[in-house]
């Protein structure tokens, strides 16, 4: 294994979401696998990326993009073989690059041979590895959360005539961790990951594990007492294994995943991306700074996941309502783009193509404290098609060329798992990673530069972060901070140039460089430190002493 | 005898006849000078006349209440007086150039002080017109404040700023001429003591319950008569 | 060398900061403290519960207070520092502060707001007064709704104001500008305001501003330049309007700020509008209301210093007015108390002849309306007299009546204004 041991690697990572099915089809069945993920790894090492955070990939019925999982241990059919896995993951490794796999710890498939045997009957033994009741009046008043398609947490089961809990869709039953059996299973399972060499866990939906009455039923104390075993298990016999939490909430109420560093890594921080994207709209850094002022400190050894897009809908649960018809009306005008509480559109349509806030966002996302992740296409400006169903628009094939199923696969068009993008503006002939790789001013071109200069300092994942307030307020600007390197990050959220004075007093006599071009800027004095920005623009400063 | 008669007389003759034979070039030559003075001090009237027009002399004076009192005095508009008194002026000048001419002994003197007098006349004048001026505007502003804030006797203090201000610039004119100069200023100087004494007097013992009652309108007007004011408001 | 500019460089570093708004709120002060501060926070809720997602800034400018009202407005913006943080706010808010240019007079202050709208592309504008002690966060939204979203250019308010408040407005401004400009604007000389950044931009290049006409009532001219420059006019009723207690010697800079400012305008506009009948204005929520609540009125005073100010002005008053018109008001000076009469043609003449006079300057424009100070006491007592136990309706009839005045004797002003009569 080339990788060099550090336990805290995911400090420095910079992760490539994606999903085996959307990358690349190698065997012409019309659906992305193992194999051909494999072969654009070299793709992936020239973007500069070091980690791949892989989507679920086992068997499963698919009504929810594979997040309904029916059996832990094996590799759904249609993307290989688990033999096919442990190649891609060997020649990951030799890249440099780590394997994060999911683990949705909260819920199966209905179609899991556990779940089926648990509705069997009421007697059966794997009967409370699930949540079941008579009535469906039990922990009433907790919030659905896939409130488009369900109308209650509770299904009926015709088999086993009782209710079972499902906070997601009714095809996916809660297991239940009060079971000690479940946990230990489920522990054994992300063992034999881990033994297989993935180097981190995505855990999915984890504040809502337990259930007690008379609470909202996410983030009790026993939920936490369940990851907390799960993680000093891990660190026992896997130490350098990456915990990641996905749970949509609050930065207060988020603080608790990571204990006292004995729990989760890293988790993502939800609230801060929609804010981004309401700062650029209003041109206005306070939802930026405002959030991150209410975000709590974390202990030394954790991260915030920090990322724009992903697979799911741009979550609107954690703003106001003001805020959330704000964007509403910003960001999604046509209601086909709404689902849930969220806009499912990507990251190039949200921003109408336009190539300098595609720019300044990735720069915010890759200077704010935290770890980084790249949702696959987002590199190259991939469009959505908000016609497909649930957050299918999304989710379609990656564009590789500008010839036959834009170089996804061979197959019949008809036979891909996703129409691929058509249409002259996101259309794979106008968008793909070839004609990209030609142009140094391509954005592909751009993000591999960008992520380059990102991986050249450490301070960007494990420095401290202090923000400057100037008085435009259309300028975010903050130092990042480890030992002796020093950045400065200013960014103009602004469709029109702008001025800027910065007090950088504290700064005396160190001399600015800029990171793209090196080129030096005026040294810094008493006096506020001037800097006139284009429209969207950014600059990465270095601070030298000299 | 008679032949030294009619010889003295005949050398007299010829004495006179050749003086005035003498004197005559000059005396046209004066009566020149004085007819080209006055046709160069009427084209000057005119001239100033549409010039101070222009600069709006007139109108300014209606403000500061000058046109008024020349009216009172049955004299013409400002420009029109000024312009007049260019021309006089200016044509006694050539007058006196004239005379000079002729040659008369002495004379020559008195016309270069006069000429030397000339620019203190000049800035004594304007001095006058300029006081008289002002004299004007502020009694007339002095008048209008005074009715405004309800002040008794407001043509009296309009007056005494009149006054004032007349006198002083009567005192001003004479010390720029150089009339007695010293007398006035004493003569000023006394009087205008003697007024402000008398003023002092009279406001502090005669006018007692008037000095109280204006210092109280000014000063305790709002605490004390309360009740007596009203609660309108104008804007 | 540049030209000195009304701009202070701090004030053009905060505008910098600002950047480009879509509303723009000036609260010019002087010493407001007691006042200001429940202002800036009722404009401030105002704003975000009415225009949350609008950019806006809130300007102040100072005439050189002494006390802590320029740090109370500034107190009044949202930001992310941590002690101005506010979440229900979707943006942030800049309150800023800058002194005018040494001088305390409220054309400069007025002169740098309308500067800043036009720097800041503000295309919402609204000056609100630092006294208006009854304002509401309503208010914000009566006032600039209909040029934000109906696209009005200016929008001047109407009150609920006591039948005996606004005397000079109601008998002097608000007629004779309605006569003369043909619009019937109720409140000519407003304390709150709004127009568009397009009749801002208008004003500020206009050439009045080192005029000493417009050094105290350039509000009355921005009303008067909107009418005469075809923008679309609009009024809102806001609500009751504060009383401020006024001596009797603010009574010569309230006449300064208005009918000073209306007939040197009129001197610009002469003659402004041929109609002899005013078009109305169409007015957002209900119509001026009068309250009726007794207050304290020393009527007979105002009689006194009437029959005090013709007596003793009569050499002035011989300079501006009529023979005839004259000899009426010594007439009427000359009458006992509870037979005075002083009717509305009288008025009407006296006041077009001093319009005529202000013109002509027979003596220091100043010096006029001074002089027209005593004549409009007597007008006043006049007012008291008939409305004293007048209804609401019935204050308005007379008023409406004094305006019709005005309009039939239009072509009275037309021979007096260059002395003909």
């Amino acid at each position: 294994m080339a990788l060099q041991h550090d336990l805290l690697w995911y400090k420095d990572a910079i992760i490539y979401q994606v999903h085996v099915r959307t990358f690349y089809d190698s065997n012409g069945d019309g659906i992305g696998e193992f194999r051909g993920l494999a072969q654009k790894l070299d793709y992936l090492q020239e973007l500069g990326v070091n980690a791949i955070w892989l989507m679920p990939f086992f068997p499963s019925p698919l009504r929810d993009d594979g997040y309904d999982i029916a059996d832990y241990r094996s590799v759904h059919s249609s993307y290989g073989t688990l033999e096919d896995f442990k190649v891609f993951l060997d020649a990951a490794h030799e890249r440099d690059i780590r394997v994060i796999v999911e683990m949705v710890l909260n819920h199966t498939s209905d179609q899991h041979p556990w779940f089926q045997e648990s509705r069997s009957s009421r007697d059966n033994p794997r009967r409370d590895w699930y949540v079941w009741s008579e009535t469906d009046t039990r922990y009433r008043g907790v919030r659905i959360i896939f409130t488009d398609t369900e109308l209650s947490n509770w299904a009926w089961d015709p088999v086993s005539k009782e209710y079972y809990w499902h906070r997601f869709f009714n095809h996916q039953p809660d297991l239940n961790y009060d079971n000690p059996v479940v946990r230990e299973e489920m522990w054994q399972i992300m063992k034999f990951w881990a033994e297989m060499g993935v180097d981190g866990f995505r855990l999915d939906a984890v504040p809502y594990l337990v259930e007690r009455e008379g609470t909202s039923c996410e983030n009790l104390p026993e939920t936490h007492a369940v990851l907390k075993e799960l993680r000093a298990r891990l660190d026992k016999e896997y130490p350098g294994k990456m915990l990641l939490a996905e749970a949509n909430q609050w930065p207060a109420d988020l603080r608790p995943y990571f204990a006292n560093g004995d729990e989760f890594h890293m988790a993502f921080h939800f609230p801060l991306m929609p804010r981004m994207f309401m700062g650029l709209k209003l041109e206005d850094r306070k939802p930026i700074t405002e959030i991150l002022q209410q975000t709590p400190a974390i202990p030394e050894n954790c991260q915030w996941c920090l990322f724009l897009r992903n697979h799911d809908e741009l979550t609107l649960e954690m703003v106001t309502d003001m805020e959330r018809d704000y964007m509403y009306d910003e960001y999604a005008k046509d209601k086909n783009m709404r689902i849930n509480v969220g806009i499912r559109r990507r990251l190039a349509p949200l921003l109408d193509n336009d190539r300098r806030r595609i720019e300044l966002m990735n720069g915010m996302l890759l200077s704010l404290p935290g770890t980084p992740i790249i949702y696959y296409g987002d590199e190259i400006g991939m469009g959505d098609n908000v016609k497909l169903g649930d957050r299918n628009g999304v989710r379609t094939p990656m564009q590789w060329d500008g010839g036959w199923n834009g170089g996804f696969s061979s197959a019949d068009p008809e036979s891909l798992y996703s129409p691929i993008m058509l249409n002259p503006v996101y259309g794979y002939q106008a968008v793909n990673v070839q004609s990209q790789k030609r142009f140094d001013h391509s954005l592909l071109s751009w993000m591999k530069r960008i992520i380059k200069v990102r991986k050249s300092m450490p301070v960007f994942g494990r420095g401290t972060m202090e923000f400057l307030y100037p008085a435009n307020h259309r300028v975010l600007a903050y130092i990042r901070e480890l030992g002796k390197e020093r950045i400065l990050a200013v960014n103009n959220l602004s469709s029109s140039a702008q001025v800027v004075e910065l007090d950088l007093k504290k700064y005396k006599g160190e001399i600015l460089i800029e990171m793209f071009g090196k080129n030096i800027f005026p040294r810094v004095t008493d006096r506020p430190y001037l800097l006139t920005m284009g429209p969207y623009q950014f600059y990465w400063f270095r601070l030298r002493k000299i | 005898m008679w032949e030294l008669m009619v010889a003295q007389l005949t050398q007299a003759t010829r004495e006179i006849v050749g003086s005035t034979a003498r004197f005559l070039p000059h005396l046209l030559e004066m009566l020149l000078i004085v007819f080209v003075g006055w046709i160069i001090a009427y084209l000057l009237r005119h001239i100033l006349r549409s010039v101070l027009r222009l600069m709006g002399l007139d109108r300014m004076s209606e403000h500061a209440g000058a046109a008024q009192l020349l009216n009172k005095a049955a004299l013409p508009a400002p420009s029109e007086l000024l312009s007049r008194l260019a021309f006089w002026l200016a044509w006694l000048g050539f007058i006196l150039i004239g005379i000079s001419v002729l040659g008369i002994v002495g004379m020559q003197e008195h016309i270069s002080s006069f000429f030397g007098f000339l620019p203190r006349l000049f800035a004594g004048l304007f001095l006058l017109f300029i006081g008289l001026l002002a004299a004007s505007f502020f009694s007339r502003a002095a008048l209008l404040a005074a009715v405004n804030a309800d002040l008794p006797s407001p043509r009296l203090v309009s007056s005494t700023i009149r006054v004032l201000m007349v006198v002083f610039t009567i005192s001003m004119c004479f010390e720029e001429l150089g009339l007695a100069a010293h007398t006035v200023l004493v003569a000023f100087t006394l009087v205008f003591g003697a007024l402000m004494l008398g003023l002092a007097i009279a406001f502090g013992l005669g006018g007692q319950d008037l000095a109280r009652r204006y210092l109280e309108g000014k000063f305790i007007y709002d605490k004390v008569k309360t009740e007596e004011r009203d609660e309108l408001s104008h804007l | 060398m540049a030209e000195e500019s009304i701009l202070t460089d701090d004030f053009l570093r905060e505008l910098m900061n600002v950047g480009e708004v879509d509303i723009l709120i000036g609260v010019p002060t002087l010493n407001d403290a007691a006042t200001v501060g429940q202002v800036v926070q009722c404009i401030r809720t105002g704003l975000l519960k009415y225009f949350p997602r609008q950019r806006a800034a809130i300007v102040n400018v100072d005439g050189g207070s002494r006390d802590s009202t320029q740090d109370l407005v500034r107190a009044a913006s949202i930001s992310d520092l941590a002690a101005g943080t506010n979440p229900n706010a979707l943006r942030t808010l800049h309150s800023i502060s800058t002194s005018s240019a040494g001088s305390t007079e409220n054309g400069a202050a007025l002169h740098t707001i309308v500067a800043a709208a036009d720097l800041v592309r503000a295309t919402t504008c609204a000056i609100v007064s630092p006294n208006s002690t009854s304002i509401e966060p309503e208010w914000i939204d009566r006032l600039l709704r209909p040029v934000s979203r109906d696209n009005f250019d200016l929008v001047t308010p109407i009150y609920r104001r006591h039948k005996f408040d606004g005397l000079l407005v109601r008998n002097l401004v608000y007629p004779m500008t309605r006569a003369v400009y043909c619009k019937r604007v109720r409140e000519p000389h407003p304390s709150e305001i709004a127009f568009s950044g397009k009749l801002a931009s208008h004003f500020l290049e206009q050439d009045i501003w080192s005029q000493p006409a417009t050094e105290n009532g350039a509000e009355t001219y921005l009303v008067i330049a909107a009418i005469t420059g075809g923008f679309r006019l609009a009024q809102s009723f806001l609500g009751p309007k504060p009383r401020v207690d006024h001596s009797s010697g603010d009574l010569v800079l309230a006449m300064r700020q208005t009918v000073g400012v209306l007939f040197w305008a009129l001197g610009k506009n002469f003659p402004a509008c041929p109609a002899n009948v005013a078009e109305e204005v169409p007015v957002m929520g209900q119509q001026a209301d009068v309250s009726l609540e007794p207050i304290r009125v020393n009527r007979k005073r105002l009689h006194q210093m009437f029959v005090h100010g013709v007596a003793e002005l009569q050499p002035v008053l011989d300079s501006i007015l009529s023979s005839s018109t004259l000899a009426e008001l010594i007439q009427a000076a000359g009458t006992p108390e509870d037979k005075f009469r002083y009717s509305d043609e009288l008025w009407v003449r006296t006041v077009y002849e001093f319009a005529g006079a202000y013109h002509r300057e027979v003596i220091s424009p100043d010096h006029v309306i001074q002089a027209l100070a005593p004549l409009y006491r007597g007008k006043t007592y006049m007012f008291l007299v008939e409305n004293r136990d007048a209804s609401g309706e019935e204050v308005e009839k007379n008023v409406e009546n004094l305006c019709l005045a005005f309009e039939r004797l239009k072509p009275y002003l037309l021979e007096v204004w260059d002395g003909r009569k």
